[in-house]
C-alpha cells in the first residue's frame, strides 16, 4: 500500500543540538496518527521541517507522489499539507470568517486584473469563499461567530478557528500541533470526536502532536514516539502503552534503571 | 463654555439635535457658505492676510471630511462633496488662483499617501524610500518632454503635451517595473532592515538622478530638467473660465494660467479618485487580506498558503505604480524636475501623513495627507510670510515689546519642516499609534502590547531561539 | 575583545600581567590586525584594479596613481574607518539590548560635532584657544561632546522609546525617524538664533598645533598626516579600549551583557533593566558624541544635517561586522572606511562613474550584505524563520 506521506532518514541540526535525527515516518491516507515525545523531544521542528518552514539538513520526504524537500510553506500548503500551530497563530484582529478565507489563498484564483474591475468571475468568487468559510466554521462548531474578532474568542473556539482555517485549503494532510492544549476534559472530548470527524467526512488524513495520552490513545491510530529528534518506537496504541523505551522516556531514565548514558547524553544537549 | 459640570443635558441634546439629517445638513451648508464667504473676502494685501488665510482656507479643504462623517444619506454626502470640488473650489479658484495651487498640491500628496498606505498600511511594509517612485514617475515625463539639453531634446525624440495623459499609464508601468526590480532582492529582509535598505533606494535613485547627464545625458543632472510639457488647455476651459471671470468682473489676462491650474486641478482630483477605488477594491478582496495576514503574521500566513515574497511584490509595485502616476502629474504642473524634490524628508513626511490619518485606513490617509499639506504648505508658509510682513512695518509684539525685525533670517518658519514632521511622528506614535482616524483593526493592532503580532517566536520547542540569541562575545 | 571568561582584578602582579593583556594589549592588537588587513586586502584590489585597466583615461597610468596615493587613501581610510566605528558603536550597542535600529543615532552624533564646535568656538571666542594645550583642549572637547550627546541619548530613550516598549517593531522606528528629523531642526533653530549661521567652522586656525601636518617621506611619495587624522586615531582608540573594559570588565558592564541576552531573566535576577538600557544609550551616545567632535575637527566645518551620511554609514559598518557584535562594529568600521576611502582615491580615474557615486557604492554593499550575509562578517549565522 502506497504512503500518503512518507519520511526517510530526516535530520535537521541546529549548531550542535540534533533536533530532528533520521527519522523516517509513513503515513497511510485516510488515517489518524499521532506524534508524541516528551518536551523538547523534536516533534514540533518536525512540522516545521514538513511544512518548508525549516529547511532540512539531510533526508527525503514525499508527499502524495511528490518531494516536498525545497518547497517553501506556501507551497506545501499549495500541494495539499496544512497545519495549525502550537502556539495559536490566528491572525488576531481579522474576524473568524476573514481567517478561514486566508486559508483559502492557495485554492484561488488570483489576479490584479479582475480584482479591479470586480468581473464577474471574481464575485462569484468572493461568494465561494465566504460561503465554504461559513461552512467550515458551522463544521468546526462555530457557526454563527464567523463575524467576532478572533482574539476575542475563548481559547478552545481559537483552536477551532486555527482547524478550520488548516482545512479551507482543501488539504488531503492535516497536521495539528498539540490542538488540546489548554484545553478542559470536556473540550477535549469534543475536539476528538471533531479530529474524527475530520478523517471521516472530510476525509482528511489527521497527524497530531499531542501530549494528553487520551487524546492520543482514543483517536489515533499509529503512534509513532520521538525522543532528542530520534524515533524511538511506533506502533499501535496497545504496543506503544506497553513499550518499555517510550516509558523510559516518559519517566526518566533512572526510573527506567539505564542510569550511565545519563550523562553523555546532557554533554551532547 | 457650557456649564459642563452643572447639567451634561444641555450637550446631550444638543448632540442629538445635531445628528438629525435635516440639522445636520443644514448646519454643513451654512458651514460652506461662511467658509466660502470668508475665502471670497480675503484681501492678498492685508498686513494679517498670511494669518487669516491660515485660519480660514483649512474650514474648505476640511469640509469633505465633515461630510463624509455627517448622518447624511450617501446621495447627498456625494452631491455635497462634488458642490465644494466643483462649484465652491473652482469658484474661490478662479478669484485666487493659489488656493487652487495648495489644492493640487494637496491632491499629489494625498495620491502619494494612499499609494504607501497600500505598502506601509495595507502590507505592513515601512518603505521610507517611497518618493524614489514618485521621482521614477516624474523623470519619466521629464525626460521625454523638458526642453532642457538631455538627449531627447538633441535628437527630437520629445513627445507633446498632449501625450501626457499616456504617460500618466506608462508612469504607472515603469513605476511598478522599478517597483519591482527593487522589491525582489530586499523583500526577504526583516522589516526595519527593509526600513533602511530602502531608505538607501531612496538616495540612490537621487543620487543617480543627480548624476545620470554623464556619459549621456538623460535626467540634466543636478540642475534638472525645466520646461516639462504639459497637456494642453482644451478650449471649452479656457472659454469657461474667461466667462467665468467675466461674470465675477475679474480681469481676464490670466485665464490661460488659471485654465492650466484648473485642468490640473481636475486631473489630480479624478487621480485620486481613481486611486481611491483602485485602494478600496484591493483592500475588499483575497490580495487585500492576504497583506493583512502577512502584517500581522507573517508566518502563519505563509503556511496558509500566501506567497509571501509574491504578494509583498504586488503591494509595493501598486504603491509603486500610485507613485508613479502622481509623479507624471507633479512633473507637469511643477514643469521642473530636479532630483532636490525627491529628498528623504519627503518620503518621510508622506509617512507622517499615513500615520498621523490612520495608518491601514483610506480616509485616515486622505485626511492625513490634508493636515500634513496644510503644515507644511500653508501653516508654515504663513508664518513666514506673515513675519515678512510684519517685518516690512516693523511690528512691535505688544507686551513682550519683540521688534518683529529682530527675528533671526535664518529662522523662517517655512524651512522648518522637520520640526513639525519630527514631533508629529513622536506625538503620534507614544498617543496615538493608529491615527486621528484610526482603522479598527489598526487600532486593535497597535494595542497589542507586549503580545507582539510581528514578532513572536518560531513556534519551535527547539532551541531556535538559542541559536538566534548571540554568543558570549556579543552584546 | 569581548572575550570574558572570567574578571579579576589586577591585585598581584600576574593578575596585572594577564589585566594588562586582556583589557589593553589583545584590544589594540585586534585593532591593529583589523587595519592592517582592511588595508592589505585593499591595496591588492587597487593593484589589481590598475592591473586590469592599465590606462583607464589618456595619459593616466593608475599604477603610478596608486603607488603615489597609497599611503594617503589608508590613512584617510583609517581615520574614517575610526569614525564609522565609533558612530556603529552606538548602533550596535542599543540594537544587542533592544533589538531596535536606533535611527536618531545619526543624529546624536550631529549633535556631538556641533556641541565639539560650540566649545572650541566659545573658547575661541573668549580669545583663549592659543594658550591651550592642543591634547587637553581636544580631551576637553571631545568629553564635553560625549557627556552632551549621552544625555541626550538617554533622554530621547526616556521620552520617545520607552513608552513603546513592546509595542510593535516598527513603531519606535517610526519614532526615532521622529527625533531624527525634529533634532535636526532644533539645532538649525539654535544656531539660527544664536550665530544666524548653519555652516559651523571648527576655528582649528587659532591652535598653531594642528597646521602642522607630519611629513616624511615612503618610497616615491612623501607622506602628509594632518593632526586632525592623528587625533581621530589616538582618540578612537582611547575610548574603544575603555568600552572594551567597561562592557567586559565591569560588573555595569556584566549587567547590559546580562539585558542584551535576555531582558526578562535579567530583571528576574534582579538587574535594573531600565537603568542597564539608559545606560547603554549613554554609552552609545558618548560614543556618537566623540565620534562628531572628532569627525568635525578632521572636516572643519559641520552642518545640522552632517549626520545622515555618517550615520547611514556607519549603521552599514555595523550590519557589515553583524549588528550586535561590538567587535563587528569595530571590524565593519573600519573595512567600510577603507573601502570608501580606496574608491573615493581612485573612481576619478575612471570618467564613466567618478567619485559622485561613492556613497551609492556604500548603500549597494548594506544592501548586499542584508541579501546574502544578514548577520554581517562576525555574526553567527541563524537559520531563517521562514
Amino acid at each position: 500500500m502506497s504512503l500518503l506521506l512518507d519520511v526517510r532518514n530526516l535530520t535537521k541540526k541546529f549548531g550542535g543540538l540534533t533536533a530532528v535525527g533520521d527519522v523516517a515516518l509513513g503515513i497511510e491516507e485516510h488515517s489518524i496518527s499521532a506524534i508524541i515525545g516528551p518536551n523538547g523531544a523534536g516533534k514540533t521542528t518536525f512540522f516545521n521541517l514538513l511544512t518548508g518552514i525549516y529547511k532540512p539538513d539531510s533526508g527525503t520526504m514525499s508527499f502524495n507522489g511528490r518531494s516536498l524537500v525545497g518547497l517553501r510553506p506556501d507551497q506545501v500548503n499549495a500541494a495539499g499539507m496544512a497545519r495549525t500551530f502550537q502556539s495559536i497563530r490566528l491572525f488576531p484582529s481579522m474576524t473568524v470568517l476573514e481567517n478561514v478565507m486566508v486559508g483559502m489563498h492557495s485554492r484561488l484564483n488570483i489576479s490584479l486584473i479582475t480584482t479591479l474591475l470586480r468581473t464577474e468571475a471574481f464575485k462569484e468568487q468572493e461568494q465561494h469563499v465566504r460561503q465554504k468559510a461559513s461552512d467550515l466554521l458551522r463544521f468546526v462548531g462555530l457557526g454563527g461567530k464567523g463575524d467576532e474578532v478572533s482574539r476575542n474568542l475563548p481559547y478552545g473556539d481559537q483552536r477551532r478557528v486555527e482547524i478550520a482555517r488548516a482545512l479551507a485549503s482543501d488539504p488531503k494532510l492535516i497536521l495539528l500541533d498539540e490542538p488540546t492544549a489548554g484545553m478542559n476534559p470536556q473540550e477535549s472530548a469534543s475536539a476528538m470526536n471533531l479530529f474524527s470527524r475530520v478523517r471521516d467526512e472530510l476525509g482528511v488524513t489527521v497527524v497530531l502532536i499531542e501530549h494528553d495520552m487520551k487524546v492520543v490513545m482514543g483517536v489515533s491510530e499509529h503512534i509513532s514516539v520521538l525522543d532528542y529528534g530520534q524515533k524511538i518506537a511506533e506502533g499501535t496504541p496497545a504496543a506503544i502503552r506497553a513499550n518499555a523505551r517510550v516509558i523510559e522516556a516518559y519517566l526518566g531514565r533512572r526510573a527506567a534503571g539505564t542510569t550511565e548514558n545519563i550523562e553523555t547524553e546532557e554533554v551532547n544537549s | 463654555m457650557v456649564t459642563k459640570s452643572v447639567s451634561p443635558s444641555p450637550w446631550a441634546s444638543l448632540r442629538n439635535v445635531v445628528k438629525q439629517p435635516v440639522v445636520a445638513g443644514v448646519l454643513l451648508v451654512v458651514y460652506l457658505l461662511i467658509a466660502t464667504f470668508i475665502l471670497s473676502n480675503l484681501n492678498r494685501r492685508d498686513l494679517w492676510f498670511p494669518l487669516y488665510s491660515t485660519l480660514t482656507f483649512p474650514m474648505l479643504v476640511l469640509a469633505p471630511f465633515l461630510i463624509l462623517a455627517a448622518p447624511l444619506r450617501v446621495q447627498i454626502k456625494a452631491l455635497l462633496i462634488v458642490v465644494v470640488l466643483f462649484l465652491i473650489i473652482p469658484y474661490l479658484g478662479i478669484r485666487d488662483s493659489s488656493y487652487l495651487e495648495l489644492i493640487i498640491q494637496i491632491c499629489i500628496f494625498a495620491g502619494l499617501a494612499l499609494g504607501l498606505n497600500i505598502v506601509v498600511g495595507f502590507a505592513g511594509l515601512l518603505d521610507l524610500g517611497y518618493i524614489a517612485f514618485f521621482a521614477v514617475g516624474a523623470y519619466t515625463w521629464g525626460m521625454v518632454s523638458s526642453q532642457a539639453n538631455t538627449i531627447f531634446y538633441i535628437n527630437g525624440w520629445l513627445v507633446s503635451g498632449a501625450a501626457f495623459y499616456g504617460f500618466i499609464f506608462i508612469g504607472v508601468g515603469v513605476a511598478a517595473l522599478v517597483g519591482i526590480l527593487l522589491g525582489l532582492p530586499v523583500l526577504r529582509l526583516r522589516g526595519d532592515y527593509l526600513a533602511i535598505v530602502t531608505l538607501g533606494f531612496g538616495e540612490m535613485i537621487r543620487v543617480i538622478a543627480n548624476n545620470l547627464d554623464k556619459p549621456i545625458n538623460l535626467t540634466n543632472g543636478s540642475q534638472g530638467l525645466f520646461n516639462v510639457g504639459h497637456p494642453p488647455v482644451p478650449p471649452f476651459l479656457f472659454n469657461a473660465v474667461v466667462s467665468a471671470q467675466g461674470t465675477l468682473g475679474l480681469p481676464t489676462d490670466n485665464a490661460e494660467p488659471l485654465a492650466q491650474q484648473l485642468l490640473f486641478y481636475v486631473i489630480g482630483i479624478v487621480m485620486v479618485a481613481v486611486i481611491i477605488v483602485v485602494a478600496r477594491r484591493l483592500d475588499n478582496s483575497p490580495i487585500g487580506r492576504a497583506w493583512t495576514a502577512i502584517r500581522e503574521d507573517e508566518v502563519a500566513a505563509i503556511a496558509m498558503g500566501v506567497p509571501l515574497v509574491r504578494m509583498k511584490l504586488m503591494a509595493f509595485a501598486m504603491g509603486a505604480s500610485f507613485a508613479g502616476a502622481i509623479g507624471v502629474l507633479y512633473g507637469a504642473k511643477q514643469t521642473f524636475v530636479s532630483p532636490e524634490s525627491f529628498s528623504l524628508i519627503q518620503s518621510i513626511s508622506i509617512l507622517a501623513m499615513v500615520i498621523v490619518g490612520g495608518i491601514g485606513g483610506i480616509r485616515g490617509a486622505l485626511f492625513g495627507a490634508v493636515i500634513v499639506t496644510l503644515l507644511n504648505l500653508l501653516v508654515l508658509k504663513n508664518m513666514s510670510l506673515q513675519i515678512n510682513a510684519l517685518r516690512n512695518v516693523d511690528f512691535i509684539v505688544p507686551l513682550i515689546n519683540f521688534h518683529i525685525r529682530d527675528w533671526p533670517t535664518q529662522l523662517e518658519p517655512a524651512k522648518y519642516e522637520r520640526f513639525i514632521f519630527g514631533l508629529l511622528l513622536i506625538v503620534m506614535m507614544i498617543f496615538r499609534p493608529a491615527g486621528l482616524l484610526p482603522e479598527p483593526r489598526r487600532r486593535m493592532e497597535m494595542k497589542a502590547g507586549s503580545d507582539d503580532v510581528e514578532d513572536s517566536p518560531t513556534p519551535a520547542e527547539e532551541p531556535a531561539a538559542t541559536a538566534a540569541q548571540p554568543d558570549a562575545g556579543n552584546v | 575583545m569581548l572575550d570574558a571568561r572570567r574578571m579579576t582584578g589586577p591585585a598581584s602582579f600576574r593578575p596585572m600581567v594577564e589585566w594588562g593583556y586582556r583589557y589593553i594589549l589583545f584590544p589594540i592588537g585586534q585593532m591593529l590586525i583589523f587595519v592592517i588587513g582592511a588595508a592589505l586586502v585593499l591595496t591588492l584590489f587597487a593593484y589589481l584594479l590598475a592591473f586590469l585597466f592599465p590606462v583607464p583615461r589618456p595619459n593616466i597610468i593608475l599604477v603610478d596613481q596608486v603607488n603615489r596615493q597609497l599611503p594617503g587613501m589608508i590613512i584617510s581610510g583609517i581615520t574614517i574607518g575610526f569614525v564609522y566605528a565609533m558612530i556603529a558603536l552606538g548602533y550596535t550597542l542599543v540594537y544587542g539590548v533592544l533589538k531596535f535600529i536606533n535611527f536618531a543615532h545619526s543624529e546624536i552624533f550631529m549633535v556631538g560635532s556641533v556641541v565639539g564646535f560650540e566649545v572650541m568656538r566659545r573658547l575661541g571666542d573668549a580669545g583663549s584657544l592659543p594658550g591651550w594645550n592642543p591634547i587637553l583642549l581636544i580631551a576637553v572637547m571631545v568629553l564635553i561632546a560625549m557627556l552632551i550627546s549621552g544625555l541626550l541619548a538617554v533622554l530621547i530613550e526616556r521620552i520617545a522609546y520607552r513608552p513603546l516598549r513592546g509595542a510593535p517593531r516598527l513603531v519606535p522606528l517610526i519614532s526615532a525617524i521622529g527625533i531624527s528629523f525634529f533634532l535636526i531642526d532644533f539645532v538649525r533653530a539654535f544656531e539660527a538664533i544664536t550665530r544666524n549661521d548653519f555652516n559651523l567652522t571648527y576655528p582649528i586656525g587659532d591652535v598653531a598645533w594642528f597646521q602642522q601636518p607630519v611629513e616624511f617621506a615612503l618610497g616615491v611619495t612623501s607622506v602628509r598626516i594632518r593632526p586632525t587624522a592623528f587625533v581621530v586615531v589616538l582618540g578612537a582608540v582611547i575610548t574603544l579600549i575603555a568600552l572594551n573594559y567597561f562592557v567586559n570588565g565591569t560588573k555595569l558592564g556584566r549587567g547590559i551583557r546580562a539585558v542584551s541576552q535576555d531582558m526578562t531573566t535579567a530583571g528576574l535576577m534582579g538587574i535594573n533593566v531600565n537603568r542597564m538600557i539608559s545606560l547603554t544609550f549613554f554609552i552609545g551616545g558618548a560614543f556618537g558624541g566623540a565620534a562628531g567632535t572628532l569627525f568635525g575637527m578632521n572636516v572643519g566645518t559641520v552642518t545640522p544635517f552632517v549626520g545622515f551620511i555618517p550615520g547611514i554609514k556607519a549603521f552599514t559598518a555595523a550590519v557589515l561586522g553583524g549588528i550586535g557584535n561590538i567587535t563587528g562594529a569595530l571590524l565593519g568600521g573600519l573595512t567600510l572606511g577603507m573601502i570608501e576611502s580606496f574608491l573615493n582615491g581612485l573612481l576619478v580615474y575612471f570618467p564613466a562613474l567618478g567619485q559622485r557615486y561613492t556613497d551609492v557604492f556604500a548603500f549597494s554593499v548594506l544592501i548586499l550584505i542584508l541579501i546574502f550575509r544578514p548577520s554581517g562578517l562576525l555574526g553567527e549565522r541563524v537559520d531563517e524563520k521562514v
